[in-house]
Formats: structure tokens, sequence, C-alpha cells
């Protein structure tokens, strides 16, 4: 959860210190609890092929059974930069302010990823990696795997928190079965 | 260059291309009611706003179009790509309609999105000759929605155009309520001193401005989908669906700062374009513009779309709502704009030398800032990556042990800096979201999918927008239309226009038949638009790829504004086929503008 060690640096920082500092990331990824945990790759029981598009995946819609692990293989196949995320809406919301910080700072920026200023270290060792166990963040042509055990919680989505994208649409529903 | 050329050549050459759909427009003497009062005006099928057109990406369409009034009239499809002479603007695409006649418009339709279709001759326009376009993509959208309303706002005056236009050449302040009063010079010359107070006049009379010439025609209702602000249109929908709204300003002069308290709106096209999405509180509408965007409201509850006009002196209002009849709270008009001197910062002849003298502080203007007031250089080079204000590429050599000890209100990150590049700094038209949140910028507009490479212009053509207030003259380098050459461009040249506004108003500039490609700064992500806003004061670059052949107009779409001479005609020479010769039968018949 280096992202929300960075956003509490960041606050620091910034005048706008307790816009951020308090959010509800503050307990590293201890919100994994609701929508499942990293999976184990003797655990999965299938693949499910994500592509990412500007701005919608294809599949829009994944059903799957509680307690199930799944491996996603997600491809960007849009020319913009693009996120898979598995969590609650209300996790999506909060993500939204760290990825709209990544984009001020020129992390994002369209279709790259500025990974020396992810690597680069922002004071007392944190950066502003993007690497939790529940997502990625790939450049268009990149593809990655995602293992993940759900849990019965049934208010899950898969999402890109681009800021825009997922308002304008790019989400979609996980149905546990 | 680019595949829509090709299909406009096929569809040129043969004759035998498919007509998907055929329509029937009539033109008829309506009536207009605003609640506030009810005036003879002019409409498409007896209604103003006329029908809207749904058309396909991809079709062919025949549009039969039948002048019922006793003049002349003309049917211009705004934004959309299509060969010269089915544009409609009468002198420069074809003579225009006349009275009894119907004329049959044929043209592939090349894009999808939303645009609009209005009357270029005289001022039918603003008496009410208006419509939607929705076009339908080929493909799916990059974004997803339940349901879509057009939301089409204009500002209705009592008074007909002609009369308007005769008011203004008479008197230009005829319609301007918000003139300053000698009572308010002596509060400004208390509390700024007098000579301070007599200069700041002195130069506002110099350029036969008004500090209040925010909008120089008020008085207006201002009507969404025809309904004035009691009329209340109403959108329905259900609570957690994503609504699309096609924002289209066929005003006549305002523009509109929308918002829907309670609501974000992701901006997801801008003139029919699709743009990356972005969220905003609220944004500002100039006249001729499209904005789509997505809302989603999760509550059984109504929310209010309220347009205020860029000089708070009108509004228009309607309603998105779970049943009929819902109504929210609508909000006040807030303080009216006032220009400042940073508006002027455009003007030639301004004695700027005495103007050094004066005190800043008691200016409108952020105190920090020079009197010269903009940077262009900063204005036209934006590096988005940059936009917060850090250079970051120094910020690897920064010692961050140090980073604690730096003044970091100057480093503007967050959403703490509302300045906007494309406002003169200090500007009195600088936009700020009632709720304090974020306002749409130019500068975030970024095309999310270019449609033509990004190359070196191979000239540049400067542009400055000119007038004089008090003979109620506008021009462009200091020409209005019937005096002026036409601009000749090249077929296949990608040329830069540099707008320099020269007056203290907001011109949108529209060129017909060719996308304008706003240069925002982000290189191959620049927006392409049909309209572009320039403000007070500041220079504003747009590039055309000359992809197609005729003649075009290009001008000013502030109906008084284009009328009274700030107005160009457009000659692509040379080209795939020998169009050029066709132009020279067209007759100089009809209206202009």
């Amino acid at each position: 959860m280096t992202i929300s060690k960075f956003l509490v640096a960041a606050a620091a920082i910034s005048l706008s210190a307790t816009a951020f500092a308090a959010g509800t990331h503050g307990g590293g990824h201890g919100h994994g609890a609701a929508s499942g945990e990293p999976g184990k790759a003797s655990e999965v029981s299938r693949t499910i092929t994500v592509e990412m598009y500007d701005n919608y995946y294809e599949p829009e819609s994944i059903t799957v059974s509680p307690g199930e692990t799944v491996r996603f293989m997600v491809e960007n196949k849009g020319n913009l930069v693009h996120e898979f995320n598995i969590g609650t809406p209300e996790m999506h919301e909060g993500h939204q302010e760290e990825m709209m910080m990544m984009v001020e700072h020129g992390v994002i920026q369209g279709g790259k990823l500025n990974h020396d200023m992810m690597e680069m270290d922002m004071g007392n060792g944190q950066s502003m990696k993007h690497d939790d166990p529940n997502s990625v963040l790939l450049e268009p042509g990149q593809s990655q795997e995602v293992i993940w055990k759900f849990s019965d919680n049934s208010n899950i989505e898969f999402a890109c928190n681009v800021p825009g994208h997922y308002q304008a649409g790019m989400y979609g529903d996980v149905k546990v079965q | 260059m680019k595949s829509r050329l090709g299909s406009v050549l096929l569809s040129l050459l043969m004759s035998t291309s498919v007509i998907a759909g055929e329509y029937d427009l009539t033109v008829d003497r309506v009536e207009i009611d605003t609640g506030d009062f009810v005036k003879e005006g002019i409409g498409y099928n007896g209604a103003s706003p006329g029908p809207v057109m749904r058309f396909k990406e991809g079709e062919t369409v025949k549009i039969n179009v039948t002048n019922n009034l006793d003049e002349m009239t003309s049917i211009h499809w705004h934004g959309l790509i299509l060969p010269f002479n089915q544009d409609g603007v009468p002198g420069i695409s074809f003579p225009g309609i006349k009275p009894g006649e119907t004329f049959t418009y044929e043209f592939p339709i090349q894009q999808a999105g939303t645009y609009w279709f209005h009357s270029h001759s005289g001022f039918q326009e603003p008496d009410g000759a208006y419509g939607a376009i929705v076009i339908e993509p080929e493909g799916r959208e990059p974004f997803r929605y339940d349901r879509e309303f057009v939301v089409q706002l204009t500002d209705k005056h009592p008074h007909s155009g002609d009369r308007i236009m005769r008011n203004l050449k008479m008197m230009p302040d005829y319609y301007n309520r918000e003139q300053q009063t000698v009572g308010e010079f002596f509060s400004d010359a208390s509390k700024n001193g007098l000579m301070n107070t007599v200069r700041d006049r002195m130069a506002w009379g110099d350029m036969r401005m008004m500090k209040a010439d925010v909008e120089d025609l008020q008085g207006f209702t201002g009507l969404i989908n025809g309904k004035g602000p009691d009329q209340n249109w109403t959108g329905l929908f259900e609570p957690g669906e994503r609504i699309r709204l096609r924002f289209i300003n066929s005003s006549a002069m305002t523009y509109f700062d929308i918002r829907i308290p309670g609501l974000d709106m992701t901006v997801v096209q801008a003139d029919g374009n699709n743009v990356q999405p972005v969220s905003v509180d609220e944004f500002r509408i100039g006249v001729a513009e499209t904005y789509d965007v997505i809302v989603r409201p999760k509550d059984e509850q109504a929310y209010t779309i309220f347009a205020e006009s860029m000089g708070r002196s009108g509004y228009a209002r309607a309603t998105l709502a779970p049943e009929e009849g819902m109504e929210a709270a609508v909000p006040q008009l807030r303080e009216a704009a006032r220009l400042t001197m940073a508006d002027m910062g455009g003007m030639p002849g301004m004695d700027h030398g005495s103007m050094a003298g004066m005190d800043h502080g008691n200016m409108d203007m952020d105190s920090s800032e020079d009197m010269s007031g903009m940077d262009h250089s900063s204005m036209e080079g934006t590096d988005q990556s940059n936009m917060g204000g850090m250079d970051h590429s120094n910020m690897e050599a920064m010692d961050h042990s140090g980073m604690s000890g730096m003044d970091h209100g100057s480093m503007t990150m967050g959403k703490e800096d509302k300045s906007d590049p494309f406002y003169a700094k200090g500007s009195g038209l600088m936009p700020k979201a009632a709720n304090g949140g974020k306002f749409l910028s130019y500068a975030d507009l970024k095309a999310q999918d270019p449609l033509y490479e990004d190359r070196e212009p191979t000239r540049e053509i400067e542009l400055r927008l000119t007038g004089n207030m008090e003979r109620y003259t506008w021009s462009i380098n200091g020409v209005k239309y019937e005096d002026a050459d036409p601009i000749r461009l090249k077929y296949g040249e990608r040329v830069r226009f540099k707008f320099v506004n020269e007056t203290m108003m907001t011109h949108p500039m529209h060129l017909h038949g060719m996308w304008s490609i706003l240069d925002v700064g982000a290189g191959q992500w620049n927006p392409i638009k049909h309209t572009i806003n320039v403000n007070p004061g500041t220079t504003v670059y747009m590039e055309t790829e000359v992809d197609e052949p005729g003649q075009w107009a290009f001008h000013c779409h502030l109906s008084y504004h284009a009328a009274a001479g700030m107005f160009r005609k457009v000659i692509i020479e040379g080209g795939p086929d020998s169009t050029q010769a066709k132009t020279d039968v067209i007759a100089e018949d009809g209206g202009e503008a």
C-alpha cells in the first residue's frame, strides 16, 4: 500500500493536508478483506481474460463463486493507461483520489506511465508505486496477471480508477453466486 | 491522411450512393412562449426548437427543406463534415432557399456525436430557427449510459433579431443594464482613491468599452429545449442510472455556466468529439459549442440543471427527476462578473507606460501579477503533465530532507489552483465553480482518439479579433467582412491560426467544413472542435488540416458580431477534383450570417 504512504507524505507537504491524510486507506490493505485476498497460483480454478479498451472492459461482467480463486489475464488493448482493480465501489472512490494525484504529478500521462516518478523517493522512503495485489496499472500493449481469491461479498466491481474512466463507465460487475 | 476523405470523394463521385435516411423539414412562422413573454418567431416542423435529427454514422442522408416563409432561408449543419455545397451558407455554399421552394440536402454522415443545425440567413437563428443533431456511432462509444437527453440552450429575447441589431448599431449599450453608475464611481473613489478611479475610467473610456460589457445583449429569458425557467423542462430517470446529457448552446449571444447541484458531471465529448473523460462540478459553454456529460443520480430526488449566463444577467433552468412534477431548489444568480484591466491586455494603443504607475493593488487583479497580465508563453506551451505547477525534472535533484521547509503554498498542488490558462490572469471572467470544486478548462480537453497525426503546421495566419464598441462594428484584422478579401488556404496544408483577441468580449470562432484542432499544449492529444472560444486579452492557437475543397464561412458565432462584420470567407485552392470551378456559380443571394 505504498500509494497511501505516499499520500500521507504528499499531504504533509501540501496545504491540503487534511483533505487526504485521514482517508480510508490509512489501514494498509486491510480493506482487501472486504473484496477477497491475493490468491495462490496453486488454488486457481480458472483463468479469465479481461481486455481493457478506451474506456471500457471486455467482458463487462463476470460471475464467481464465494471463495473462488481466479487468475485474471489483463491486457491493455487501448491507447491510454488503464487500471484493473478489484474492490467495492467505496474502495474505488477512495482510490480515485490517489489516481488523481498520480495524474497531477505526471505519473500517468495519457498513454504513458512515468516509472521514474513512481520509483522516486518522496522522502522517508515512500513512493508513488502502484503495486497493490488487487490491481494492475498498464500502459497500452502491456498485459499482466492478477490472482484473486474472492470472499462472499457481492458488492464488488472491477474498475479503472484513472481519473474520469470509472465515471465514464469503465467498470464491470462481479456477481458472486 | 485520413480515411474520412476517401468516403467524401467517393460520395461526390458516385451519384448512386445508397440513401439510408430521408427526412423532411419545413421552415415555419411559429409562436414562442417562454413563460415570461410570447413572441412570433421561426421554427422547424411547426416548433422552435425544431426536432432532434437522429442520424447514423455511415449513412447518407437526404433532407428535404421546404421554405414556408416569405423570405429566403437556409440550414447550416453546424459541425458536420460535408461537401461545401451542402453546408447551407447563402452566398458561400449555395444561393439559399427561396420562399415556397424545397431544397434537398444530401450528404454522407462521416462522424458521430452531438451537433445542431440552424438557419444561416439574417437573424432567423436568434428568432428561433435551430434544432439538435444526434449521430449514433458505428462502433461502441468509449463510455456507457442508460438514457440520454438533449439539453439545448438559447437566450430568447422579446425583440426580433433585426430590431436588436438596429438598436445595437444606434446605441451599443442599449441592452446593457449593468453599466457602472455615478454612485459606483464615488464609492470606487473613496475605496481606491480619486485619481486611480479617474485613471481607471479613462482607460475604459479610451477603449469604447465599459467594465460591465460581459454581455452586450441582456434582457433575455434562458430556455432549455424551448422551456423557460418556470416551464421547467424535466428529464425523468431511475435512481442509479447513468444519464448522458447532450448540452448544446444555440444562443445568439450568451455563454452559460452550467452546474447540477448534487451531481458530478463527467465530460466525455466536446463539440461532438470524444475527449478523455474529466469529472467537473461546473463548465462554461460558449455560443455554438456542445458538451456531452454523464451524470449518475443515485438518490430518489430531483436535481436542478442550472445554467447561469456568464454575465449573470439571466439563467436557464431544467430538472432531472424520478417523477414528473418533482423539483429541486433553484440557486440564486451569483454577483455579476466585471471585466478587469487584465481583460484589456490585448488592446493595442493602450498607454502601458502610464498604467505602470497605477496602483495595481486597487484593481481587480491578482496583485502579484504584472500589468501585462497574461503570459502568452505559458499559455501556448502548457505541458499538461506539469499543470500542477511542479517541475518534475528538477525534483529528482531536490534535497528531500529539505522539503518540509519549502513554501508549498506556491506549489499549487491538488485542486488548489483554480487559474485557467485560457483566461487573462486576473480576468474578471475567470470561472469559479459555485461549490468551490472543479471548473472545466479548455486545458482539460484531450482527444480520446486523435483523428489526425500530429505534424508541424505549414504556416501561421494571424487573425486579430477587433472591434469598435462605440459604433458596434466587429471585424477581423480591423477589416469587416464586406471590405475583406477571402482567406485562401491550400488543399493539403496544415494551417496554424493565431487568434489575438483585441476586444473586451469573448468570441466563439467557428470555421465551417474542417476541424479546428485546439492547441491546449497536449500535442497529439489536442482536441478537435468546431468552435473555439477566445477570451478577452488572450491569444489562442488552433490548427486546421485543410482537407476539404471548396469555400467555407469562418466567423464569430455571436449573431450580432457576425452580422457586424467579424466574418470571413475561406477559399480552398486546389483539391482532388474540379470543385474550384463550381464555386463560381454560387449567386450572392440572400443573407450571409
